[in-house]
């Protein structure tokens, strides 16, 4: 039977939550998961988190828009020569415009490509220690820990301000 | 003061309140919109049956209501989009409660614009000509022309517009999941695909957000610039002008903060949201769009000395036409209702009352939509031929397809709110933690 359980904390205050992970990584100890109602940025600081991936996609989507626009615009009309109004058959003014609502296209739909794949979306599945609390009014730290630790564990969460905590096996 | 008392397990149950299930009242008014939107329906099928002679566009003024509904519904569109998008850059913490109302309203706003073009062709079904594809006749749709840099902004802003709205709403969606029962459980789950708030998604969700913002930004404004510019690339005057990007932005915004008044007026109450959305909201709302009415009657005022300073006799021509010609009326309904009646604003006491800012924003919505029109038909209608002068009329085809355009629009905007979170909980919790930072800063501050 394995001894590894897993400590839930919740807090009422961002701050809280904040100072708990810094108190927990100061004792040793590593927040293995962390839910907030709202994007915070104490408790994403106190995380040490990286900058996200997605601006890599982004970037990488606007730069094929904008290729892809102005291959678009040049290649059909050099395959297919039209003159209007005396103006170049291949004439970059207009073709800007498009070449930047393609960008921009690209880009966001390329993002959001990134922001689904970084997140690993789409499935309905239970993540370990989540409670509904946690999209109304609480923030929850939850720690994958030995049993000899549960009591120390919780003993730091409390005095960061910890609301509740709980424990379950992990 | 944004929502003073509230906490943020108070927000999920204002918001979520607002989805419970519908009353008769409610399903009576979506079936009467629906009625308008049918009759709509069946005048256009009239109209695709025995053709364009139906409708009043005769020679010279062959863009007319049609057009100006396009140009008044993608103009509604943008301040959704400066609500959620441009303000969300500048933390402007007035924006949390209203940002998703005015973003779905810019997507039903572009979904009704995009319907009048089709309408407008005569055979819808050939739009897909506007496409770049390869064709027997070797013709390709020219990239040189305003009409097709539209195809491509509007078919990029709606896209874009649904994809910020849906991305924004990810985490509300999940706290009503967790709420719900049923199939709407199960419709909420399928729809925050799997969102549980933890750190790992708040940091890809946060990120996207922001740079979606930032997209939307320059986007926007290039949407209503390229709208602008299927009217100022021709040579009809009136319609050639250096200013008209501006212009049209700054009517865009006007327009479309106007619309998030007449929307959100009615709906607080009738959803109960009084707490969430607070006269400082709508105060600040309506600053923005007295701002906003001094840009426009700036540029009317702009527009009227360059044609008197450009010394050519057909732009002089076609502006005295405009303030004294067969259309005369109208131009000062629309001085009246875009200049004037805004100015009331400035005093902070209509500012706060809410009756009289909804019917300054029906005022300013139709003074809108009468710009729209004056500048489009009333162009035409005096071209440079003097000979070819006509007036136009609209046909109760048209009539009743622009009804049905409002109707649309209302339709779907009422479906909306009761079956999604109109009032971003996440991020009117943000204001309330700001607040409460706020609040103890200042008392840290206190001697």
């Amino acid at each position: 039977m394995s001894d590894a359980v897993r400590v839930t904390a919740m807090f009422a205050e961002a701050e809280a939550c904040a100072g708990a992970i810094v108190a927990l990584r100061a004792a040793g100890l590593q927040a293995a998961r962390v839910f907030t109602p709202f994007a915070s940025e104490e408790v994403a600081q106190a995380l040490g988190a990286r900058r996200s991936p997605v601006r890599l996609w982004v970037l990488l989507g606007g730069l094929a828009g904008c290729a892809g626009g102005f291959a678009l615009t040049i290649g059909l009309s050099a395959l297919y020569p039209h003159r209007t109004a005396g103006m170049p058959i291949v004439s970059i003014p207009p073709f800007v415009i498009i070449a930047f609502e393609l960008t921009i296209l690209g880009a966001a739909l390329s993002g959001v490509v990134g922001f689904l794949v970084h997140g690993r979306f789409g499935r309905d599945a239970p993540v370990p220690g989540y409670r509904v609390e946690f999209s109304d009014d609480r923030f929850g730290v939850v720690v994958d820990c030995a049993a000899a630790e549960v009591t120390r564990v919780a003993e730091v969460v409390r005095a960061a301000g910890a609301t509740e905590v709980s424990h379950e096996a992990g | 003061m944004a929502t003073p008392e509230l906490g943020y397990a108070d927000v999920n149950r204002l918001v979520l309140k607002t989805l419970s299930p519908p009353g008769r009242r409610y399903w009576l008014g979506v079936a009467c919109l629906a009625a308008i939107v049918g009759a709509g329906f069946t005048a256009w099928m009239y109209q695709v049956r025995v053709g364009l002679g139906v409708t009043g566009l005769r020679q010279p003024v062959m863009w007319a209501f049609y057009i100006t509904n396009f140009v008044f519904w993608v103009g509604i569109a943008h301040s959704g989009t400066l609500i959620s998008a441009i303000l969300f850059l500048f933390r402007t913490r007035w924006r949390t409660a209203v940002y998703r109302a005015a973003e779905t309203m810019t997507v039903f706003a572009v979904m009704t614009a995009g319907l009048f073009p089709l309408i407008h062709l005569g055979r819808s079904w050939f739009f897909y000509w506007l496409l770049p594809y390869p064709n027997q006749r070797g013709l390709q749709p020219d990239f040189r022309s305003p009409l097709v840099w539209d195809a491509f902004a509007v078919g990029t802003y709606f896209t874009v517009s649904w994809t910020f709205l849906l991305m924004g709403l990810i985490p509300d969606v999940a706290a009503a999941r967790d709420q719900a029962t049923g199939w709407r459980r199960k419709f909420y789950g399928v729809m925050s695909l799997g969102w549980r708030g933890t750190d790992e998604q708040w940091r890809h969700f946060s990120m996207t957000y922001l740079l979606l913002a930032g997209l939307a930004t320059p986007l926007v404004i290039s949407v209503h610039s390229v709208v602008s510019w299927d009217f100022a690339m021709s040579q009809l005057p009136g319609w050639h002008s250096t200013i008209f990007a501006p212009y049209f932005v700054a009517g865009a915004i006007f327009s479309g903060c106007a619309m998030v008044l007449t929307l959100l007026i009615p709906m607080r109450r009738m959803l109960g949201l009084e707490e969430a959305l607070t006269a400082w909201h709508f105060d600040n709302l309506a600053k923005v769009i007295l701002g906003m009415s001094l840009v426009v009657s700036y540029a009317y005022i702009s527009e009227a000395f360059m044609a008197w300073y450009s010394a050519s006799p057909l732009e002089i021509e076609t502006f005295q036409q405009r303030y004294w010609g067969p259309y005369g009326w109208l131009y000062w309904v629309m001085v009246v209702c875009n200049c004037v009646i805004p100015l009331l604003l400035f005093s902070p006491t209509i500012r706060h009352r809410l009756r009289a800012l909804f019917v300054i924003s029906i005022f300013i919505n139709v003074g809108m939509w009468v710009e729209r029109f004056v500048i489009i038909a009333g162009s035409l209608a005096t071209n440079t031929i003097p000979s070819q002068w006509g007036v136009y009329r609209p046909s109760p085809v048209e009539v009743t397809i622009t009804a049905a355009g409002f109707a649309w629009f209302l339709m779907w905007f009422v479906l909306f709110t009761r079956f999604l979170p109109i009032v971003s909980m996440t991020e009117v919790k943000e204001g309330i933690r700001w607040q409460r930072q706020a609040h103890r800063a200042g008392e840290e501050a206190a001697p």
